[in-house]
């Protein structure tokens, strides 16, 4: 009970904590419009605007008011999910309708590619064991060949599917699989699926992964508890495993931004209707309302995200709760 | 320090004095991008005259990759100057200070922390000229947070270490010792691994919004990403103009990172 307590204050604590840095962000975000040269809100629309399309506009961001008015103005209505009105890549849509799914997708992929990511790390980890000087050759390359950006990563990625299609499928006479060749638009899930290795193999986060992995296994593996439950006879595995999920969760959270940038550009490259493309083209398009409504989102997503691990790791390990009780 | 991290450490030593010895060069060589193109030679494969081959339109590349080090070298420095040293200072604040000064601090540490990196440097080009100094200011101070917490947790390892105590016992002034007996004489392997990293990142920043084409550096000065951007159009037969600027980003980026990561081990090593 004492301990359920203890739960609860600190969630409630951690989401307090969530709110006040989503407020903070978004300030930043907030100020980061207004201090754009000029008049703002001709900076921020798109050539040949009409006037009252920039009216509605400068009502909507508080642009017409004194910034801290306006930004409560503006904190208010985004609050409630009212980001505005797309103004050119999907005119008179409101953004939350389009970034909605688009978000959806982007969360789902890097969220995948991060738990891939994971999966791989720890199946390396423990086969590789105990470090020594033999396997510095492998961890040497593997450094080396994961340090690549992710958007490169695509390209080399992308290039090498589309030589393979050509040699083996299309030149053998075969009928060719609908997302060749690769930049092409189409409804099938393999893009997907490509973006996610890409994501695990760039950006170098596969070698971070697997080393922040590999010191906690070796931490509890060589644990003095685990001596003594190997010395009863009883089977390591169930505290091992439960003694891990602390680190992995933060691993899993601390890294998230990371994936979070890197699929933006690789959403790009592979043309999925992701939020990254989105934001991309929107900005491309200056379409202000939407990248403003998807610049909260990310944050918020990494927000949330560290909330839960916060909560996560409170549930599981109950230390966690004592030494921030 | 094994055999293999020593090699580790020369190799990547010697990637990064090339492109700090091509970045400081290049601004010296005349190159007129417009002079460059070349109907008569497109897409040559490497030769003497053309080391690593032609472009699209017939122009050199290697030269077009020794001038394209110009987009990121001066701005990765100051992207990682600033980092680093904001953030050293931020974080030795954060961990010697007690009170509100620390918590402001560490509250607005936070705070830049939780803003995704490129989403905001994405945000911040929608609305202001975008340009490579501006897209490289916004980096470093997005990498503030992240140099300052490693700085700080050694402040805080060491704070309570008896000579750094017997210093203050000693009369020493609690700046001084922060800014030299800790920052400067312990902290400088961590400030060249997170310069290395800074660095590597606007490197990437820089050659994948060039890709993308409309921030960053535009057609026709050269950078590495607008280079690998040829991709698009390229013939499959053909694919050194891509493949020569993808390799330069991956070994630059690598480079820098083992070389930040090595140097900063050795460095430990020698301090402890």
């Amino acid at each position: 009970m004492n301990r359920l307590l203890g739960l609860v204050l600190l969630a409630g604590r951690r989401l307090a904590g969530g709110l006040l840095l989503l407020v903070g962000a978004s300030f930043l975000i907030y100020f980061t419009i207004r201090s754009a040269p000029g008049d703002a809100i001709d900076a921020i629309t798109p050539m040949g605007t009409p006037p009252e399309v920039k009216e509605k506009l400068a009502a909507d961001f508080g642009l017409d008011q004194p910034p801290l008015a306006g930004y409560v103005t503006w904190l208010g209505r985004s609050a409630t999910g009212d980001f505005g009105e797309s103004l050119v890549f999907a005119p008179g849509e409101q953004v939350m309708t389009i970034a909605r799914p688009a978000f959806k997708l982007t969360l789902l992929v890097s969220g995948g590619a991060l738990l891939l990511c994971l999966f791989l790390a720890t199946a390396l980890a423990v086969v590789l064991g105990e470090p020594s000087p033999r396997q510095q050759l492998l961890t040497g390359a593997l450094y080396f060949v994961t340090a690549a950006p992710a958007f490169v990563a695509a390209i080399f990625f992308s290039q090498g599917m589309n030589a393979f299609v050509r040699r083996f499928v299309e030149d053998a006479g075969y009928d060719t699989p609908p997302w060749y060749p690769i930049p092409i638009y189409s409804e099938s899930v393999m893009p997907y699926f490509f973006a996610g290795i890409v994501l695990v193999a760039g950006d170098g986060l596969f070698m971070d992964m697997l080393n922040t992995v590999r010191a906690e296994i070796l931490a509890v593996r060589n644990a003095q508890f685990i001596a003594a439950i190997r010395a009863k006879g009883a089977s390591t595995l169930p505290h091992t495993f439960r003694n891990l999920v602390v680190p992995f969760v933060s691993a899993f959270a601390a890294r998230l931004p990371v994936v979070l940038g890197g699929v933006v550009i690789v959403e790009y490259v592979f043309t999925l209707d992701g939020a990254g493309y989105l934001l991309l083209e929107a900005s491309k398009q200056r379409d202000f309302p939407v990248v403003v409504g998807l610049s909260v989102l990310f944050t918020l997503a990494i927000i949330v995200m560290n909330l839960l691990a916060d909560v996560v790791r409170a549930a599981v390990d109950p230390r966690e709760v004592a030494r921030n009780g | 320090m094994g055999r293999f991290s020593r090699i580790g450490l020369w190799l990547s030593g010697a990637i990064v004095l090339v492109v700090v010895l091509l970045g400081v060069v290049a601004p010296f060589i005349p190159y007129e991008p417009a002079d460059a193109v070349s109907y008569d030679r497109v897409l040559e494969v490497p030769s003497v005259s053309h080391v690593l081959g032609t472009d699209e339109q017939g122009r050199d590349i290697a030269m077009r990759l020794v001038k394209g080090t110009e987009a990121f070298f001066l701005p990765g420095l100051m992207a990682a100057g600033i980092a680093v040293l904001v953030g050293a200072l931020a974080g030795a604040v954060a961990g010697y200070a007690t009170g509100p000064v620390r918590a402001v601090i560490v509250g607005a540490l936070q705070l830049l922390d939780t803003l995704p990196r490129l989403v905001f440097i994405i945000l911040v080009c929608t609305i202001r000229n975008p340009s490579v100094t501006l897209i490289a200011f916004v980096a470093g101070v997005l990498f503030i947070p992240t140099v300052a917490a490693v700085i700080r947790r050694k402040v805080e390892a060491l704070g309570s270490e008896d000579y750094i105590l017997a210093h203050i016992a000693h009369g020493f002034h609690s700046v001084w010792v922060i800014l030299y007996h800790i920052l400067w004489l312990q902290c400088w392997p961590i400030m060249v691994r997170q310069a290395a990293y800074v660095f590597g990142y606007v490197l990437f920043v820089e050659t994948g919004l060039s890709y993308l084409g409309d921030y960053g550096v535009q057609e026709p000065d050269p950078s590495w990403g607008n280079m690998v951007a040829q991709v698009r159009s390229l013939p499959p037969d053909a694919p050194w103009p891509w493949l020569v600027p993808a390799a330069a980003i991956v070994l630059t980026i690598s480079g820098f990172l083992a070389f930040g990561n090595l140097a900063a081990r050795r460095g430990e090593e020698a301090i402890r």
